[in-house]
């Protein structure tokens, strides 16, 4: 699975930001077309859920997604043929 | 199903401001609706006027934007006329305890079958940050330009006086309690309030010391304290840090209640 | 088979509306409605319906209105002081178009004014009292066979037009006992549903959308806020806000000659009295006791919205008197739609006209 900010809702608030266990939101640094600076994501790859949600058919951790305000983070299931990184750290 | 299938997409993004808490609340709330496995049919949410009051509008089921702090009353109507569907309430601090503050105590007394969700942000946010019954002594707002010098409500000790058989309080921080908290009531019969301590950043936070959005989260987060901690804390003699946030179930109990459907 | 009774008028009510299917009720007490209230606190728990005493008549109208979307006939019952206390939310009723019953048993004003004494006096409030522009329908019975008649006829119109429906009685009518005679049926009517794949506020030619009642699957949004046809707040749109108030108007007004309800004696005549409610009992009297007199009568069961046409049944008009319980308010009405003379007869104070009085002011005019 694919973490994704939705750009059209995200208002910027960077509240992502501080309820994930790995960091993978930081403070955006520029505004995009609409004005918003969306935060970046870092190693998206590591997130609890992209690995295994798949795997236990429920969303895992979610922790963003449930204080995202905007209803602006979801995960995608990759494109056929799009290489899925696997990312464990010890 | 997962909860964002309760959302109406064709209408987001809502018009809350960037960082309001109410959208997290939202969230946590279709997640304890998702997990009850109800039918969107027979689900239906009321609310009566402020921005908290407009998250109705962002969910796909039957809902009841009403007048500013008559939720309570309209939902009584509905669930009295029909047990069958389960009917949950967004309100914000002033809908629920100033305007409908009658409302409130006589629908927790009637420990109808309902459960409240109150988006407390300590001050009227709609109308532009004008204080209310929750503002804190001393907090800035519009109409407490020198600092609120009324005494505040208890939410939670309001409902609990008044017959609420589950009593709760969380805030936008702590999100997988709330989500707990608010799973908890939808399933027991009678009235049912959750409190939820959100973030209003453009017209509390901004006067208030809270430059960020963040900054705000943070604090309930930094001064949030278990219920349980805090009896400890009495219990042993010391005090509750001023400025604290108890949060917990504060009631759980069964009194006979109304509008169960049998 | 008809059943004769004898029956005070505010039994009669709840008699009608029990008859019309009204299956909840919710209100609070007040001198002169309460044995409204009292009959269906007494009578709906047996027939499967919901009584409920809110806390005040604000809440009383907010939960007939919750009720009122579940698909059940709901009403509820007060006088002055509390109508003065449902108005923002009868304006709520008006905006989401739900259909809803409020009997009103006038008893005097301002304020407390005189509790067991009859008025007329909020006739003008069941019209304009919310804020806002918007129409409604208000029915006022001169008997006891009345309050049950027009209660069913109430709610019927209510369903129809999707509007909160008046029955304006006043305290002598509420209180009144006679024969009354109870139909074995009645009128019916019912609640038009929406159809699947329409748009919940997309009204077609009557101008009243179909109902998306809650728990059907519609999954309909239902504000006080300016809304556009999927029900969606759209509050600062001109065209918008112009088109939906002005359907709420014209739903009503365009159909007030083909609901109009009045009852017409001696057309002929030059003198004509214009009633509703008790002061017809005065004018009925007055007839009975001058029979030769060619005295005219033009008594409005229906009214609001204001039929006009209603005048033009007595051609040879040369002066309508108006007897209310009021300074004049529905006389008021009366002279937008005419050039002859209208004359007010107002009363206050909780006595009926005598008809002596109506007699005087009649022979001004020989
Ligand atoms: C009868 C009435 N009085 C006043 C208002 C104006 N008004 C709208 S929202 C609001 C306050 C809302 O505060 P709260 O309930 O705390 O909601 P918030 O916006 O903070 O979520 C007020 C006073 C109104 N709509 N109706
Ligand atoms: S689901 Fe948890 S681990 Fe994954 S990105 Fe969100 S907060 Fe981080
Ligand atoms: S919490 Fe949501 S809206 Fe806020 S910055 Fe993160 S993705 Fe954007
Ligand atoms: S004013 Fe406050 S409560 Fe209202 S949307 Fe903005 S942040 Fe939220
Ligand atoms: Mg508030």
């Amino acid at each position: 699975m694919r973490l994704v900010i939705d750009e059209r809702r995200c208002k910027g608030c960077n509240l992502c930001t501080i309820v994930c266990p790995y960091k993978i939101f930081r403070q955006g640094a520029k505004p995009n077309a609409r004005g918003i600076v969306v935060p970046e994501l870092d190693r998206p790859e590591r997130c609890a859920n992209c690995r295994l949600q798949a795997l236990y058919g429920r969303t895992l951790c979610g922790m963003c997604q449930m204080i995202c305000p905007d209803q602006a983070i979801s995960w995608k299931d990759e494109e056929i043929g799009e290489p899925t990184k696997v990312a464990i750290e010890f | 199903m997962t909860y964002t299938d309760w959302l109406r997409e064709d209408r987001l993004p809502h018009i809350y401001c960037a960082g309001c808490g109410n959208g997290t609340i939202i969230n946590c709330t279709l997640n304890a609706v998702d997990h009850m496995g109800w039918k969107k049919e027979d689900t239906v949410f009321v609310s009566g006027i402020g921005c908290s009051s407009r998250a109705p509008g962002y969910i796909s089921t039957d809902s009841l934007h009403t007048t500013h702090g008559r939720a309570l009353a309209f939902a009584t109507g509905i669930k009295m006329a029909n047990p069958g569907l389960h009917v949950v309430i967004f309100t914000g601090d002033g809908d629920l305890a100033a305007i409908g503050g009658n409302h409130f105590i006589h629908a927790c007394r009637r420990n109808i079958d309902l459960t409240v969700i109150c988006m407390n942000n300590q001050i009227y946010g709609m109308t532009g940050g004008q204080g209310s019954p929750t503002t804190p002594v001393g907090a800035l707002s519009t109409t407490t330009p020198y600092g609120s010098r009324e005494p505040t409500f208890d939410l939670c000790q309001l409902a609990s006086a008044a017959g609420a058989n589950f009593v709760s309080r969380w805030t936008s921080y702590h999100v997988k309690e709330l989500t707990r908290a608010i799973h908890t009531g939808l399933q027991i019969p009678g009235f049912s309030f959750i409190e939820a301590a959100v973030q209003c950043p453009t017209n509390y936070g901004r006067r208030n010391k809270f430059r960020q959005v963040m900054d705000q989260v943070e604090y309930f987060k930094t001064h949030a304290i278990l219920q349980q901690k805090a009896e400890r804390l009495k219990a042993e003699g010391k005090s509750v840090p001023e400025n604290s946030i108890v949060i917990g179930d504060f009631i759980r109990r069964d009194r006979p209640a109304m509008g169960v459907k049998r | 088979m008809t059943k004769i009774d004898f029956m005070q008028g505010n039994t009669a009510c709840a008699e009608g509306a029990l008859a019309a299917g009204c299956r909840f009720f919710g209100g609070y007490p007040i001198t002169p409605s309460t044995e409204v209230a009292e009959h269906m606190a007494a009578k709906l728990p047996k027939l499967g319906g919901v009584f409920i005493q809110m806390e005040d008549e604000i809440a009383g109208i907010a939960a007939v209105i919750g009720a009122s979307w579940t698909g059940v006939r709901a009403m509820t019952a007060t006088s002055g002081p509390g109508f003065s206390l449902m108005m923002e939310n009868l304006g709520f009723a008006v905006m989401t178009e739900t259909p809803c019953v409020v009997v009103n048993i006038q008893r005097g004003g301002p304020s407390t004014g005189q509790p067991t004494m009859s008025a007329q006096g909020d006739m003008l409030q069941c019209r304009f009292g919310s804020h806002g522009d918007y129409s409604i329908i208000a029915l006022s019975p001169a008997s006891v066979q009345e309050m049950y008649e027009l209660t069913v006829k109430a709610f019927n119109l209510a369903d129809r037009f999707r509007i909160p429906v008046f029955l304006m009685a006043d305290e002598i009518i509420g209180h009144m006992r006679e024969r009354i005679e109870i139909p074995d049926t009645i009128p019916a009517g019912e609640r038009k549903l929406l159809e699947k794949d329409t748009l919940p506020y997309h009204a077609g030619k009557d101008l009243v959308p179909g109902f998306p009642q809650f728990g059907k699957g519609y999954g309909v949004h239902v504000t006080g806020l300016t809304h556009d046809e999927r029900g969606y707040p759209c509050t600062t749109s001109p065209s918008v806000h112009e088109e939906l108030v002005k359907r709420l108007v014209a739903k009503v007004e365009s159909a007030r000659h083909e609901i109009a309800d009045f009852r017409v004696t001696n057309p002929g005549a030059e003198i004509i009295f214009i009633t509703y409610g008790s002061p017809a009992r005065t004018v009925e009297q007055l007839i009975h006791d001058h029979p030769d007199a060619n005295i005219g009568h033009l008594r409005l069961r229906m009214v609001w919205p204001f039929c006009e046409n209603a005048l033009g049944e007595f051609p040879d008009a040369r002066v309508f008197l108006v007897p209310e319980q009021n300074l004049g308010q529905i006389a008021r009405e009366i002279e937008r739609h005419t050039s002859v003379p209208v004359v007010p007869l107002p009363k206050l104070g909780g006595a009926l006209h005598t008809p002596a009085e109506l007699k005087a002011a009649m022979e001004a005019w020989r």
